[in-house]
């Protein structure tokens, strides 16, 4: 997804330094995705026995036309151009790429040893070449929000990739999209929560200390007393992640593991004003009914239901917080594990619906949900004229287990195909050399 | 007149000393025995089935009638491998490396909420097997998933004989080098080949006890020992053997040494059956499946997983169960069965190989595995499709008990 294109000129030495050095975050710092070499080819046409536009929103014997890595149109009557390239998914289903809104996957070591790091960045971690990436392709999903981990205090800052492309500058979509915070504690719950508050007030004083140099340099100014035009302190740059945040001109991915830090959470919030996106570890399930009360978006963890003890009843009882937010009137997005069954997107869905989400929720909560979360609804999440050419095809319907991705465009390029998927194939036992391999630490 | 009437209290006397009698209706009915049935009919009573039709079947008058239309009713699940409710500390009797009479039935814990877990998963019977710390561990039970006590729940004790070859008993153990001979790790085997050796060893030593007990002078016979009586048992086919073999030698080594003492052995794991699916088909081998969920990510044993696997048996016509190899219901045998469609496996194989061959290979299908008359009354009413991600086992019934809850 080539949002905007910035900085293509730049040598790549500068262009790392640029990133490191953003200001703002969101808006302004937006890589360069290397530009995809264009030509006649840049006409490509789908024609989708079914189509899922949308959750909830569907056409029949549709066409998509994709012109210059954009959606250009879409409907049933379209007039396909002689030179565009044709994928016949007549009978398929075409839906949108899903899209992942808080992962700390796709980097060796997703989590910096210390614990108050703002100043990091998953730019300098992300590995093209890591698996996860691969796994993405071959599930479906097209943009991923990579950022720190959750053990951390102040973990860094977060970048929007897709899994696709040789370098990180390929795969970048968007930088700085956010800092981690997190109140997983790695000792007491309470030491935690106070190191959280400490790193924040230092901060705030800092500013208030700032600010301060900076009306007396105004003030001296104003009184003649210094030749020097513009005051140069610069902000900090290890402190510069913190500070935008408390400005309100930068975002928090907020990482809660349980009910029992919600309240202090909420207090953080309201008290520094923090524009905050919870990410929720995987047993919040009581304050669901709580959180569906705010604004606040949610990301809920990748383990989607579990059983607690009531240690009253001796009874195990079965959880599901998707199911409880759904309940309670809140939308949310789901995410996905870097292992198991819950790295495929359909059970991700499936469990919910499982525990009583509606269908058309479910799949929300991977497309267009997490794509207005991270400030992408204009782009991407659905497959609409004007959004970016991110789309895949299935061989039945999404939410069923025997449904495979079988081809997958990103920005208008196919950068997937099952026939050619040559991991797959080997687990099939369709390469030559199969039966002469083996693994070495039995 | 009085006559007539003494027969007519009689008579409601004899209806009420019947059990009630219970009709699903609605269902779509898949017996596993015969073709689906759209729109069934299953009559339970006194814990059996007593019917299953179509619409047509006539239901009895008074019976308690539970409407499913539009659900999908099965067999309730068979999980021919689990070590449910036992964990490693107790399924593993550590003081010797062959124990072949130890029962896991006696660390089976009957409460256990493992037992909640998978029934309303939808498993109404698990195969419970001794660890695989040793190398011949002991014998396994076949329990249902619903009642007080282990004794209420067996329907088969002394099920199979574990054997586990490959890595798995001989990890942890150490040679004596100095240090506190008696510990519980300096044990043998250490390697592959001394697993293969305990195995040997103790059917040569059952072989000569079998002999020796039949001396003609009682002097010179040996004392009883139980576990060699279980050993005689197995190699008088009396006793079947559920050897665990992941890897392609061990898989190998498992056909080869039942060859050997003449005895019939199960495949339990079976990952690389892709690579001598040959030789097990030769053999006549059963398979019980090592999750389909773990195959190829799971790594057990450094075996290599294929998502093929199961396909390829079912084309070569070699019988095979899917299992869970769960302790704590951690893993739900229907979704093992969703992997294995997911990789190709035909519906009708798939629930066959979590109800019907699991009770063959478990010598339990006279009761269990379909919905036949006669047969025992366990069954599970699923919203959708069993192999349905998104589909719950909303309704399980053993025994004709709801015991959903």
């Amino acid at each position: 997804m080539k949002l905007q294109e910035t900085q293509n000129s730049l040598p790549r030495a500068k262009k790392m330094r640029n990133l490191s050095t953003a200001t703002t975050v969101l808006t302004a710092t937006v890589l360069a995705a290397l530009a995809i070499p264009m030509s006649a080819q840049d006409k490509l046409t789908v024609k989708c026995g079914r189509l899922i536009i949308a959750p909830g929103k569907e056409l029949k014997d549709a066409i998509i036309l994709i012109e210059n890595g954009k959606i250009k149109s879409v409907g049933t009557k379209i007039d396909v151009p002689w030179e565009a390239k044709v994928i016949d998914a007549s009978k398929k289903v075409v839906m949108a790429t899903y899209v992942i809104a808080h992962t700390s996957s796709g980097m060796s070591q997703g989590n910096e040893r210390m614990a108050n790091v703002p100043y990091i960045t998953v730019q300098d971690g992300v590995d093209p070449a890591h698996n996860y990436f691969e796994e993405a392709l071959r599930n479906g999903i097209g943009t991923i929000h990579v950022i720190p981990g959750n053990n951390t205090l102040l973990g860094g800052t977060g970048m929007v990739v897709k899994p696709y492309g040789k370098t990180v500058e390929e795969m970048a979509v968007r930088a700085h999209t956010g800092l981690k915070m997190s109140l997983l504690s790695s000792g007491s719950r309470m030491a935690q929560i106070h190191k959280m508050r400490r790193a924040l007030e230092d901060i705030k004083d800092y500013i208030a200390d700032y600010e301060r140099r900076k009306k007396e340099f105004d003030d001296e100014k104003a009184a003649g007393a210094t030749k020097k035009k513009e005051f140069e302190e610069k902000i900090d740059e290890k402190k510069k992640p913190v500070v935008d945040l408390l400005k309100g001109e930068a975002r928090a991915y907020f990482y809660v593991p349980t009910t029992a830090e919600m309240h202090e959470a909420m207090q953080l919030i309201a008290k520094y004003k923090l524009d905050v996106v919870l990410v929720l570890g995987p047993r919040c399930h009581k304050s669901a009914e709580s959180l569906a009360r705010t604004k606040i978006p949610i990301i809920l963890d990748a383990t989607m239901e579990y059983e607690e003890l009531d240690r009253d009843t001796d009874e195990n009882v079965k959880y599901c917080p998707a199911a409880l937010l759904d309940k309670a009137g809140k939308a949310f997005t789901l995410s996905i594990g870097s292992s198991g069954m819950t790295r495929y997107p359909w059970w991700q869905m499936a469990t919910a619906i499982r525990n009583g989400v509606s269908r058309d929720k479910a799949l929300a909560a991977l497309t267009t949900e997490p794509a207005k979360l991270l400030g992408f609804d204009k782009e991407i999440g659905t497959i609409e004229t004007g959004k970016v050419a991110n789309l895949q095809i299935l061989t039945g319907d999404p939410l069923k287990a025997t449904t495979w991705v079988e081809t997958v465009v990103l920005d208008g390029e196919i950068v997937y195909e099952r026939s050619k998927d040559q991991r797959l194939q080997h687990l099939f036992g369709k390469t030559d050399s199969d039966t002469d391999k083996k693994a070495s630490n039995r | 007149m009085k006559l007539a009437a003494f027969s007519l209290v009689a008579l409601a006397a004899l209806q009420a000393a019947l059990p009630a009698q219970t009709v699903f209706k609605g269902a779509k009915v898949y017996p596993v025995a015969s073709n689906p049935i759209e729109n069934g009919i299953v009559i339970v009573q006194g814990g059996k089935i007593i019917a299953v039709g179509d619409a047509k079947t006539s239901i009895p008058e008074g019976a308690k009638i539970i409407d499913c239309t539009g659900k999908i009713i099965t067999p309730g699940l068979i999980d021919a491998g689990t070590q449910l409710s036992v964990n490693r500390k107790h399924a593993n009797e550590q003081f010797e490396e062959v124990t072949p009479h130890m029962r896991v039935l006696d660390a089976v814990e009957a409460g256990h909420k493992a037992f909640d877990r998978v029934r309303h998963a939808g498993v109404t019977t698990v195969q419970i097997n001794p660890g695989n710390r040793n190398v011949i561990g002991g014998l396994g039970a076949v329990l249902k998933t619903a009642s007080e006590t282990a004794a209420d729940m067996l329907v088969k004790d002394n099920s199979a004989l574990r054997v586990t070859l490959g890595r798995e008993p001989g990890s942890g153990n150490m040679a004596i080098r100095g240090g506190t001979p008696s510990s519980i790790y300096y044990r043998r085997p250490t390697t592959r080949m001394g697993t293969v050796w305990t195995v040997r060893k103790a059917f040569y030593d059952a072989m000569s006890y079998r002999d020796q007990k039949t001396l003609p002078d009682p002097k010179d016979r040996p004392p009883v020992s139980p576990g060699m009586e279980v050993l005689v048992k197995v190699l008088e086919g009396n006793l079947m053997v559920h050897t665990t073999a992941r890897a392609e030698q061990d898989i190998r080594t498992a056909l080869r040494i039942a060859k050997e003492f003449g005895y019939k052995t199960v495949i339990q794991g079976g990952v690389e059956t892709w690579r001598v699916i040959d030789e097990v088909a030769e053999a006549q081998a059963k398979v019980i499946f090592s999750p389909p969920s773990l195959n190829g990510a799971g790594n057990m044993d450094g075996a290599e997983g294929r998502y093929h696997t199961l396909n390829m048996m079912a084309e070569r016509g070699i019988p095979f169960a899917i299992q869970t190899e769960s302790s704590l219901g951690e893993r739900s045998l229907a979704h093992e069965g969703m992997v294995a469609m997911r990789n190709g496996l035909s519906f009708d194989k798939t629930l066959a190989a979590v109800t019907l061959v699991p009770a063959q290979v478990l010598g339990v299908s006279d009761r269990l595995g379909t919905l036949e008359k006669g047969k025992d009354a366990d069954l599970v009413v699923w919203s959708d499709l069993p192999f349905d991600a998104a589909a719950r086992a909303e309704m399980v019934f053993i025994n004709g008990k709801d015991v959903t809850k």
